[in-house]
């Protein structure tokens, strides 16, 4: 793949620059989890490697947390606009060389911000724990130009509308530069008290909201109507969601801060937009659920629209979840508990990750024109995500509501630790499975990407996933 | 591209622009994607308009809002009385609550409950604030600490000389324009907004083709 850094774009076979993001994201992804894995063990077993602070708790959690951000999420949904993009304006993409290049150097500026995270140096601001140098890199060398390529192959299209997954897409990649310039202020100018916290929660709030949620539904509006053939249910029902997407998301960051005294007025609007977020997630998950009418077999039987469709479903508690939690009535219950470890898991492990794991198994399949090499690998992986997820985000729900009696009801903290103990093994074990079933999953796409079969000319890799 | 108010419920589109939207609409091939026209579901309508007011209702700060200085005021007079400082303190807080039934705080009062020991400690930090001529409907009470936490309300500038009248009255430098009822907290610019959200979500669809029009996809994908 390096090999095209220095090439002549017209001599870089279609697809290369998506084949380098989707392979990066699934090396992220098992870098990313087996943090996340190591992590758990040092809170259910603390005298799990002991001594060095380089591995303790706190250096080892940021690393793990923007691995999966940048590396996993962000890389599988550059490897998704890469190929989704111009396939959907009947196009190429507009430059697969800055495509290459773009993943190259995001891979790179990664490897140095988490190293940096890792030694100890850190804003110490959610989600951008990274200092305010790697935070310029990003904006310049990572998200700037896989915007410029993704508007550009839009501006470039052989169509003349626009698909509602390039909507978000489009949307997404200009809406997640804003959010990281002005999220990060604070750092470049140092910006202090509650100040830098309502933009650190605007930020974290819109990271998530502008960037993770509407690009991973996007995925679901290619996925599947492109597999099940099925037109889209609703190109209306596409607007609502997109607009309550920009204008009910971008609002709320203040229902992060529902203790801290910033005006009462502001944090009862970000509540009530807070519950608001229910409507693009309904508008979303009926689109899509609608538009899987008389195939709903292909949820059982292709990988693909498991996936995805796993992921769109995993929406509804998110969206309930995130919806009332923020309230006052809950949040003063279940802010700084396990509870919202759970609740950005499910986001994160459960709703996006399904939705991209989908995104990267068609496209690699369909980009490198092979079928997938194990459908029972791709099966086990499934269902051991599923179930190492549904294990973590149980025992941290439940460790969470303890931490909130103990909170709310003065218990000793110590006797906190020792109930909710058991669930941080459990948390432990489904995590650790998580990470096994990506290991099995690099080594599946790995296989393909070697042996395996090539699909005929004209066919689609889903097509021909039950033939021999 | 006119705004066609004939049906507006239907469409704004002219007939004209309609008829081309829907060749251009069953012609293209967005990489063998199509789409439908199909209106949203009547219950998922309903859903939503449940939605909208649960955001509203489930909001309202009658629960977790934290309790202003001005709910105490009364309060903390009565705690030099004589007959309230014969009682034991179980008593004593009782019987202030109870004084204090029929005042327009009573309801707030209720929702807060405070201890005598926490009306001791807030007693100076009350009267000091009274002292200096402060509002204590901008401050909130956080234990048995009291923190300016309403920074809503426009205050007449000393910049400039020209006169501000608000509701008849003849404001001076530094008096207050407006201030905001506790249960007022956002809620004016939250349905300013929900509204304008969906009046121009309505103005995008309605330049559709009508949802009774669907598309035939005549091609395989």
């Amino acid at each position: 793949m390096l090999k095209y850094l220095f090439a002549k774009n017209e001599d870089i076979p279609a697809g290369s620059a998506a084949i380098f993001w989707g392979f990066s994201s699934i090396v992220w992804f098992v870098i990313g989890t087996g943090l996340g894995s190591f992590n758990a063990a040092k809170l259910a077993f603390p005298d799990f490697v002991t001594g060095n602070e380089m591995f303790a708790f706190g250096h080892m959690r940021q690393v793990h947390v923007h691995a999966v951000i940048f590396g996993w999420i962000s890389m599988a949904f550059g490897m998704a606009m890469m190929y989704i993009t111009p396939a959907l304006g009947n196009t190429k993409l507009w430059s697969e060389k800055l495509g290459i290049w773009n993943a190259f150097l995001w891979n790179v500026g990664l490897s140095l911000g988490l190293t940096l995270l890792w030694i100890g140096m850190t804003s110490g601001r959610e989600y951008s724990d990274f200092p305010w140098f790697i935070d310029l890199y990003i904006a310049v060398f990572m998200a700037v130009p896989l915007a410029i390529n993704v508007w550009m192959t839009v501006l470039t299209r052989r169509t003349q509308g626009i698909y509602t997954t390039n909507w978000f897409f489009a949307a997404g990649v200009f809406m997640v530069a804003i959010v990281f310039i002005v999220g990060n202020l604070p750092e470049w100018f140092h910006l202090t008290g509650l100040t830098e916290a309502y933009l650190t929660w605007w930020f974290a709030h819109n990271v998530l909201g502008l960037w993770i949620t509407p690009v991973a539904a996007a995925i679901a509006y290619y996925t599947i109507p492109k597999v099940t053939g099925n037109p889209l249910y609703s190109h209306r029902i596409g607007h609502l969601h997109f607009w309550s997407v920009v204008v009910f998301y971008s609002t709320p960051a203040a229902h992060h801060l529902m203790s801290a005294p910033l005006p009462e007025w502001l944090k009862s609007f970000a509540s009530v937009e807070g519950v608001l977020i229910l409507v693009p997630a309904i508008a979303f998950v009926s689109n899509i659920m609608l538009t899987m009418q008389g195939k709903w077999n292909m949820f059982v039987e292709n990988l693909e629209v498991r996936f995805t469709i796993t992921g769109v479903l995993l929406a509804i508690p998110l969206n309930m979840q995130g919806g009332f939690q923020q309230t006052r009535a809950i949040n003063w219950y279940v802010h700084g508990t396990g509870w919202i470890v759970a609740h950005a898991h499910l986001a994160l492990l459960g709703f996006s990750t399904f939705l991209e794991g989908a995104a990267v198994y068609l496209g690699l399949q369909t980009l490198m024109k092979r079928k997938l090499y194990s459908l029972t690998l791709g099966n086990m992986h499934f269902w051991m995500l599923l179930i190492g997820f549904s294990i973590y985000w149980t025992s941290m729900t439940i460790a969470g509501l303890i931490q909130g009696a103990g909170k709310i009801y003065e218990v000793p903290y110590i006797d906190v630790v020792i109930a909710e103990h058991p669930y941080m093994i459990a948390r432990w074990l489904g995590g650790t499975m998580v990470f096994i079933s990506n290991v099995i999953w690099l080594y599946n796409m790995w296989m393909t990407a070697r042996e395996g079969t090539v699909v005929p000319a004209g066919r689609l890799p889903h097509e021909i996933a039950y033939e021999r | 591209m006119a705004f066609i108010m004939d049906n507006p419920l239907s469409t704004t589109n002219s007939p004209e622009q309609n008829e081309l939207d829907k060749k251009l609409w069953e012609a293209e091939d967005l990489g063998g994607i199509t789409e439908d026209n199909n209106r949203m579901p009547v219950p998922v309508v309903w859903l939503l308009l449940l939605t909208v007011l649960t955001a509203f209702a489930i909001t309202f700060p009658l629960w977790g809002q934290r309790p202003t200085a001005l709910i105490y005021a009364d309060f903390v007079k009565d705690l030099d009385k004589p007959e309230i400082q014969a009682l034991s303190d179980a008593a004593a807080i009782e019987k202030i609550v109870a004084a204090h039934k029929g005042d327009a705080l009573a309801f707030q009062q209720e929702r807060h409950p405070v201890t005598m020991d926490e009306l001791r400690a807030l007693k100076p930090k009350i009267e000091e604030l009274q002292k200096n001529g402060a509002d204590l409907q901008d401050y909130t009470v956080v234990g048995v600490d009291i923190v300016l936490a309403n920074f809503e309300g426009n205050f007449k500038s000393g910049a400039h000389e020209i006169p501000a009248i608000i509701g008849g009255q003849l404001l001076k430098n530094g008096e207050r324009q407006r201030h905001q009822p506790w249960w007022d907290d956002g809620y004016t610019i939250d349905i300013f907004y929900v509204c304008l959200f969906f009046l121009g979500v309505t103005l995008v669809v309605k330049r559709l083709p009508p949802s009774s029009w669907q598309p035939v996809h005549g091609h395989e994908h």
